[in-house]
């Protein structure tokens, strides 16, 4: 199932980038008109935690990212679909949709496990895992305190992503087939990776709470998501740039720290680099918690996630 | 018909080239491919238009002077060489954000001449400098208690005394520093406008406009603040901003909405409240999701008779008339066969890129530019437009510029180039004008074309 979804999206985005002009009224179908602007919603969400490492972002670019983000949002609320865009989105007093119920299982399942649930993916969209996904991995490593750099990143097969965090599943997971195949791909995903991968699927959850232990608060904070979510695109327009914010640090810390993880670029890698994924798994719990600048331990982790994605992806 | 002009080139640094002689000779100065550093990021004539500014992403800043028209019997005037180069700015960090601060110079401006030296305002990011440029060809020589290089002389040597003369010297142009205007933006300097009063100017971020007095470094006015309360509730940033020509109360700015807002300074210290807003109605045929980026203000410029304003978006370029707020007078479409790649140029960052634009010295021709290292002028009057484009080819000796067009639909002609093969990394987004004559700057990437209209003064 999981390939299958994989392959649609996929199929999705080729459709909505190739310059199809993404007006409504010219839409040939509503179809097509929802691909495009999921296409698009991925783009976006991508855009803007891919940036330069330790540049400012151009205040003026996010800023219309985020209208973007948030037109499309809007969009979507009319329509009363939010829901496939974020997996937990939805409240739990709206009319759920089957994935939605079909996910709660799912959830009860997980509360006791570390990892998340798998299970999301295949129920719900793939964008929607996906989307997140970008954020909430570097919420796993970043602490609150990092939340202030703008750390830009290295570009990701962009749009096509999402295929990938699916593939990153870990091991441990109940995950199986699709596992399998992904890992006969990139025997190169290891533990931590899928780790990190994991929370990226409960990314769109765990964006209320964002903390990175918080895969079992993400669960409780399920309600807000709604809510949260277009206050994290615009914290993200101001992070960094303000100092003198009042947010929650708790959002910041996964925006930006994302920004940072993602960055290739950055050598300070080094380090950490030769270390076997699973000692970069340990490190992992130390450096949440302490106040540190940039994730760099993980920065090979995240490079490696790239070609996983690639090669997923086929690009 | 435009040609390129004469230049001759000094060459600078190791990676520079000089493309010249003969009739026309493009300019050029054309740096390593590979060097980020040498991208030109602005391009600006002084006002008298002998000299010409250019700033790239390394912080330095180039000057070209137009050769005297004494030197040149029997040639058409024209030929820019190089003047002076100097590093304006050098990269910094920000230790409070751990962020660099780019040395790139957005925006260079050229200072009413007061006196023998010239000055321009040069910015980066964050910080604004005000250079002097002087010309230095004597030196005096034969002083009593030094030598000539400067060292003290021993006393016992000097039996007697002369009068220092001042001696004949190859020329020497001098940059020096003046002023440093620092710690008055926190976020990025886009836009600086000298006022016409000489003695302030404005420098715009992304959020607020700062008033100064060019002799006043640690002090600043702030004039407009649009930041709100709650970043979280911020949908519009400031990208341009510009003082009048005459009157030294007015002054606009532009915002990513694709609003212009005129403010006087009269009215308030603070000028939030613009005293006219200059907006045209989204046209709900073109309504797409990107409608908002591609409407986005990339910069404005008064015309020289401060009766019109120019400004560039994404696709387009509009002359506004400053007494009719609620459309353009006159629009006309930059590359229009774009619109229906907009995902893709999302997707690749072009959509943001920033376009400016210039007016010619009797404001009747408008230029712009656009990708594939094409440029864009508009005739007013007749209405008529051209695509020329800035390349090593077309810039040989003696070379015509040709009219290009870019092929939309089927019906393709010879030499026509399709919309598939233009090239997206060439992109020309800083022009300017010299202002009385036609003569124009065109910085493609790392390379500076000067062309010049010698037949007649109007477009083909």
């Amino acid at each position: 199932m999981l390939a299958k979804a994989g392959k649609r999206k996929f199929d999705e985005h080729e459709d909505g980038l190739e310059g199809k002009v993404v007006s409504p009224t010219d839409g040939p179908s509503k179809v097509s008109y929802t691909l495009q602007r999921q296409t698009i919603f991925n783009i976006s969400l991508m855009k803007l935690y891919n940036h330069r490492p330790l540049t400012e972002p151009s205040l003026q670019k996010t800023v219309l990212i985020n209208n973007m983000l948030r037109r499309i949002q809007e969009e979507l609320k009319q329509e009363g679909s939010l829901r496939p865009m974020f997996i937990g989105a939805s409240q739990p007093t709206d009319p759920l949709g089957d994935t939605y119920q079909e996910a709660q299982p799912a959830f009860s399942h997980l509360a006791s496990q570390p990892v998340q649930p798998t299970d999301l993916v295949s129920t719900t969209p793939l964008e929607s895992c996906l989307t997140p996904a970008s954020l909430l991995e570097d919420d796993t490593f970043c602490t609150p305190q990092t939340v202030q750099q703008n750390g830009p990143s290295s570009k990701l097969p962009s749009p096509p992503p999402t295929p990938s965090p699916p593939s990153v599943q870990p091991v441990k997971d109940s995950f199986s087939s699709a596992l399998d195949e992904i890992e006969e791909l990139c025997p190169i995903s290891t533990s931590s990776e899928a780790t990190a991968t994991a929370h990226l699927k409960d990314g769109p959850v765990a964006s209320g709470t964002l903390k990175p232990e918080g895969t079992q608060e993400s669960r409780t904070s399920e309600p807000k998501l709604i809510d949260s979510l277009p206050g994290n695109f615009e914290l993200t327009a101001s992070t960094g740039f303000l100092t003198d914010l009042t947010l929650d640090d708790i959002l910041f810390s996964d925006i930006d720290t994302s920004m940072y993880d993602f960055d290739p670029c950055t050598s300070n890698a080094g380090t950490t680099s030769k270390m076997a994924p699973d000692e970069l798994l340990k490190t992992l719990s130390p450096y949440s918690s302490q106040p540190v600048t940039p994730n760099q331990p993980f920065k090979m982790d995240l490079t490696e996630l790239d070609h996983i994605m690639e090669v997923l992806v086929g690009s | 018909m435009w040609r390129t002009l004469r230049v001759r080139l000094v060459v600078l640094r190791s990676c520079l080239n000089c493309i010249c002689h003969v009739h026309c000779a493009c300019a050029v100065w054309c740096a390593r491919t590979s060097c980020v550093a040498d991208i030109i990021s602005t391009v600006e004539f002084n006002h008298t238009g002998e000299l010409l500014a250019t700033g790239d992403k390394g912080g330095r800043v180039v000057i070209f002077q137009r050769e005297p028209e004494d030197k040149l019997q029997g040639h058409v005037r024209g030929e820019y060489n190089v003047y002076s180069t100097f590093q304006s700015h050098e990269p910094e960090f920000d230790y409070l954000k751990s962020l660099e601060i780019e040395e790139k110079i957005n925006k260079i401006k050229w200072l009413p001449q007061q006196n023998a030296a010239h000055s321009l305002l040069s910015t980066n990011d964050k910080t604004i400098k005000l250079w002097k440029i002087s010309e230095r060809d004597k030196r005096p020589e034969g002083y009593n208690l030094k030598d000539e290089e400067g060292k003290l002389k021993d006393l016992s040597t000097v039996t007697s005394l002369q009068v220092p003369v001042l001696k004949p010297m190859d020329l020497m142009v001098e940059v020096s520093p003046r002023r440093i205007f620092s710690n008055g933006h926190t976020y990025h300097v886009n836009s600086i406008s000298v006022n016409s009063d000489c003695e302030t100017y404005m420098s715009a971020d992304d959020l607020r406009i700062n008033l100064w007095h060019l002799a006043i470094t640690d002090r600043s006015f702030n004039i407009v603040d649009i930041k709100p309360a709650n970043m979280e509730d911020l949908t519009e940033v400031i990208t341009a901003a510009e003082f009048h020509p005459y009157h030294c109360n007015l002054f606009v700015y532009s915002s990513s909405k694709g609003s212009l807002r005129l403010c006087d300074m009269r009215a308030s210290a603070l000028c939030d409240k613009h005293c006219k807003l200059y907006e045209e109605p989204e046209d709900p045929s073109n309504r797409s999701f990107f409608s908002e980026i591609i409407s986005s203000v990339s910069d404005v410029k008064f015309s020289h008779s401060g009766r019109y304003m120019l400004t560039r978006d994404y696709l387009t370029v509009k002359v506004w008339d400053l007494n009719m707020e609620t459309k353009p007078i006159e629009t006309y479409q930059v590359h229009d066969y774009l619109r229906s790649k907009l995902c893709s140029l999302y997707e690749n960052d072009c959509i943001f890129d920033k376009f400016e634009c210039a007016w010619n010295g009797s404001d009747s021709v408008i230029m712009t530019g656009a990708y594939n290292n094409f440029f864009r002028m508009f005739d007013r009057n007749t209405k008529r437009d051209v695509t020329l484009e800035a390349s090593r080819e077309s810039s040989k000796p003696r070379a015509v510029l040709k009219p290009r067009r870019v092929c939309v639909g089927g019906k393709r002609r010879k030499d026509d180039i399709s919309v598939d093969s233009l090239d997206f990394t060439k992109k020309i987004l800083h022009t300017a004008w010299h202002p009385t004559e036609n003569i124009i700057a065109i910085a493609a990437t790392n390379n500076l074309y000067i062309f010049q209209d010698k037949v007649n003064s109007d477009m083909h």
